[in-house]
């Protein structure tokens, strides 16, 4: 206890330095959390898993995919014909509707993109709003509910209705941007949990499909996309040997079809999308979280160093008063520690709390990802990196400190 | 002398080091016997040994050749973790610029050497208090050194070294960065200690004054004694 007491003196012996050292570690942690956060949440998008997964099937030379409507019936059954085909547990199928608010100046902010579907799958198949809490589930069933009900409903994430300037219960018009002369009345019927959806919305299939019937009836021609609407068409399957069963179904049922089709796991579609992101999360894995460690491990190693060299007679002085070499030792790396992991929790907390619920999200736009949140876990990264980065950056000092010759003590004295 | 009866045993000493291939002595086959209750002064010139001789004794270094005994313990056979549990234990320092922790208050400092003995806090706190009491500054515990004058500060510095009630105090130059005053206080009080507590003075120092306050003076020169001043007591 004593021990500890004299860790924090010595730490607090030049309040300004420490300071200035704590601050530059929090910085630095602060970038590697959200780094981490990055990559971490790409890693667990594209691990495969082995039970109970999704897997894509989308047009194989074009993206974003553009099939036929019709080839909806086929994949949702996983290409299955007889009776002892496999067969998907659940699918769903994605149409995407992009309209705008403003049809005199498209900006991000007066645009909107919407998941056509049937309002069913959202609970039961969508990523992240198939595992809600308890209390979340219940309030956003009675969303989608709503959407249910009424064919020209809409539910729009958070931020998106913020951009718009619209609030639930709102009637508007979007004018369509991928499907031109295909304009829709909406009513907002509900707001998505906060996270992945924040920028996003989803409306009626069946809304969008019977505007593309309108417009054929009205126009007396189809709608150029009106055979090329189908983006993607997700199934779950209970286990890889189902997947491959599916995926070899659906091969021999359009095996000849054109456009053609391919089916990879969700986790693998989403990695081969991040294909065109490869070097950059290389880098962000490779180069810049040690290059931070490292730059972190120098910050304290110089902090440390300076406060050794300053009291070399001190700490003679405690080795003649009968402190050993590993007391001393213990002592350096005590103050070491004491500041990295310190300031690495109190880093990685005010992140956790501040990207979370002040901002929302990490707001990188990477993939499907429209913003990261910190996962709980950052705590103990802020712990880990700051123990680990003083550690390393306080050895080279400690172990000085405890070689420090007990005649530095009377070097004034002949 | 007896060896018998010494507290310090000195037997023999060689003390050499080396500068590349060049050996440099710095104490030849040096002999001495120090008593129970003794304030022994040790004078001579730059680079006579003085230093050397006191860090053999104290434990702080061992000699090339030769046998350091202290209250009965061969001490220049020990480990280095031995002679710092030892340290710790039997002997008490008071070093010419006192030489206290800045960060901790007088209590602190004094408590330090006792933070490495298996005592509890009730008994650590009444050995800091009775110790900063025998040196006059039970009412500055609280001060940290900065807030202290040297000669406090010097007390402070005799308190640590007699906290452990250690058989043994090792004074180097202790009045050497006092004003007269206050160095003549500094040696009233390590007379006094010596004579209220009983425990033997090494007092190393340049000052003819602080010399005659002690029993017997050794003059040291080139790694010898050269005169040794008969036992007063």
């Amino acid at each position: 206890m004593k021990f500890l007491l004299l860790i924090f003196k010595n730490v607090r012996r030049n309040l300004l330095r420490s300071i200035l050292t704590a601050l530059g570690t929090m910085v630095l942690v602060l970038v590697v959390t959200l780094v981490w956060t990055v990559l971490k949440a790409l890693d667990t998008a594209t691990t495969e898993k082995s039970q109970n997964f999704k897997m894509i099937c989308s047009e194989q030379w074009r993206f974003p995919s553009m099939m036929p409507i019709s080839y909806a019936t086929l994949l949702r059954d996983g290409g299955a014909r007889d009776a002892g085909d496999a067969r998907p547990i659940d699918f769903m199928t994605w149409q995407f509707y992009v309209g705008t608010t403003d049809p005199n100046k498209h900006t991000f902010e007066s645009s909107l993109f919407a998941f056509a579907m049937d309002p069913n799958k959202l609970m039961a198949m969508m990523d992240d709003l198939d595992s809600l809490p308890a209390n979340d589930a219940a309030r956003f069933a009675q969303v989608v509910a709503k959407l249910k009900a009424n064919k020209r409903g809409l539910i729009v994430g958070k931020d998106r209705l913020a951009m718009i300037k619209k609030q639930v219960g709102d009637k508007f018009k979007l004018t369509g941007i991928n499907f031109k002369g295909i304009d829709l009345e909406f009513e907002i019927v509900g707001v998505f949990p906060s996270g992945r959806y924040n920028l996003s919305a989803a409306m009626n299939d069946t809304y969008l499909n019977d505007s593309l019937d309108a417009y054929k009836t009205a126009d007396g021609k189809p709608h150029e996309l009106a055979d090329k609407s189908l983006a993607l068409v997700w199934l779950k399957v209970p286990d890889m040997e189902t997947y491959h069963k599916v995926e070899q179904q659906i091969a021999k049922a359009l095996g000849n079809a054109n456009p053609a089709v391919k089916c990879e796991t969700a986790s693998s579609g989403i990695a081969s999308f991040l294909e065109a992101y490869r070097d950059l999360i290389w880098g962000m894995r490779w180069l810049l979280s040690p290059a931070i460690i490292i730059t972190l491990a120098l910050v304290i190693a110089n902090a440390i160093s300076i406060s050794v060299r300053e009291r070399r007679t001190e700490l003679a002085v405690m080795k003649v008063l009968g402190f050993r070499p590993v007391q001393i030792m213990v002592l350096v790396l005590g103050e070491a520690l004491l500041l990295g992991v310190g300031a690495g929790v109190a880093s990685a907390g005010l992140t956790y709390l501040a990207v979370n619920y002040i901002w929302g999200g990490l707001p990188f736009s990477i993939a499907f990802f429209p913003a990261f949140l910190i996962p709980i876990n950052a705590l103990w990264w802020g712990l880990a990196i700051g123990a680990g980065a003083s550690l390393a950056g306080s050895i080279v000092p400690a172990w000085n400190a405890q070689s420090v010759k007990v005649s530095e003590v009377f070097s004034k004295v002949t | 002398m007896n060896q018998a009866s010494s507290i310090v045993s000195v037997r023999h000493v060689h003390k050499f080091f080396r500068r590349g291939s060049e050996r440099v002595d710095v104490l030849n086959g040096l002999s001495l016997d120090v008593l129970p209750g003794e304030c022994l002064g040790l004078m001579g010139p730059s680079g006579s040994g003085k230093t050397t001789l006191l860090n053999l004794i104290a434990g702080l270094d061992t000699p090339s050749e030769g046998e350091v005994w202290v209250g009965g313990k061969l001490v220049s056979q020990m480990s280095e973790g031995e002679l710092a549990h030892w340290r710790t234990r039997s002997i008490g320092f008071v070093f010419q610029f006192y030489h206290l922790l800045p960060v901790l208050t007088a209590y602190e400092n004094v408590e330090l050497p006792l933070l490495l003995l298996p005592l509890k806090s009730a008994q650590r706190r009444q050995q800091v208090q009775t110790a900063l009491e025998l040196v006059g500054l039970k009412d500055r515990m609280w001060h940290r050194p900065g807030q202290l004058s040297g000669g406090q500060q010097q007390r402070v510095g005799i308190a640590r070294a007699i906290v452990t009630d250690p058989e043994l105090i090792v004074a180097d130059e202790p009045t050497g960065d006092l004003d007269a005053k206050s160095a003549q206080e500094i040696l009233d009080l390590l007379i006094e200690l010596r004579r209220s507590l009983q425990k033997t003075i090494l007092l190393v120092t340049h000052d003819p004054r602080a010399a005659a306050r002690a029993d017997r003076v050794l003059h040291l020169d080139k790694g010898q004694l050269v005169t040794d001043s008969p036992v007063l007591v």
